[in-house]
């Protein structure tokens, strides 16, 4: 009796693969980065004390502003791309999937941006 | 919409008990915090765009109707992490672990971490909010 091998080659990972792993690999960053944030800014410290000087209290650190970005970059690309995938499920045509992957594109791109733009910022003194 | 249709009542209609609802669950928690998550970083990048109006941001998340609905935030965030932290360790360490036995008993502890986290917080929570909004507790 012979055996025979059979090798099969391993598929490129394609932008699907990559958004797969992508999930997986970011939601464990993001635990500790969110339950962090959820339990200092929501249970610890509470809405009720946030407001213009505490924002900039915090932000006068490098630190938190770094915490901060790590967020902004992780969490909400996590969330566009989770938005996607919901979507996926329901809009199947190739040109539909197109406008809508194009959009939350732009989504991110420009969200994103406002909110960097304000991390770099900073606070800016009420006029 | 027939898509929209047919999806939808698959989604209704399947029955795979604890990890079909876990897999709503999942959904329905995620789109919920990446909704708010978009609110949330613009009113949080108003304090450089239009400093005048954070204070008014803020008091819009001061109000008891979003008190109660930052309650139910924390809950989705809670489950989400806790479930995808499973999700991941499934699929990337141990994917043996996907069997519907070991599903039905995994989906039970993730809810169960969950709720321990998630009800001491909302009873902080909710104090802070019968302090500051009802003035109970000497507030």
């Amino acid at each position: 009796m012979t055996t025979n091998t059979r090798t099969i080659q391993k598929p490129k990972p394609n932008f699907e693969t990559k958004s797969w792993l992508f999930m997986r690999y970011s939601a464990i960053l993001l635990i500790p980065l969110v339950f962090g944030h959820l339990i200092l800014q929501d249970v610890i410290v509470g809405v009720h004390r946030i407001d213009l000087d505490y924002v900039e209290m915090r932000w006068a650190s490098i630190g938190w502003r770094i915490y901060d970005a790590l967020l902004l970059a992780f969490a909400f690309a996590h969330g566009v791309n989770g938005i996607r995938q919901v979507l996926n499920d329901f809009i199947q045509s190739d040109r539909g999937r197109k406008f809508m992957h194009w959009g939350l594109f732009l989504l991110w791109l420009i969200v994103t941006a406002i909110g960097a733009i304000a991390l770099i910022g900073g606070v800016r003194p009420i006029s | 919409m027939s898509n929209l249709k047919a999806t939808l009542t698959g989604y209704a209609s399947y029955r795979g008990r604890e990890g079909h609802y876990s897999f709503l669950l999942h959904r329905i928690t995620g789109l919920g915090t990446a909704l708010f998550l978009i609110i949330h970083i613009l009113d949080t990048s108003f304090v450089y765009f239009f400093p005048d109006l954070y204070q008014h941001a803020i008091n819009l998340y001061r109000s008891t109707l979003f008190g109660i609905a930052e309650v139910g935030l924390v809950f989705c965030v809670f489950f989400h992490g806790v479930n995808g932290l499973r999700v991941a360790f499934f699929d990337l360490i141990a994917p043996r672990l996907w069997s519907v036995p070991k599903q039905r008993f995994s989906t039970k502890i993730t809810l169960l971490i969950t709720l321990l986290m998630w009800i001491p917080a909302s009873a902080i929570m909710l104090y802070n909010l019968l302090y500051h909004n009802f003035g109970w507790f000497g507030g």
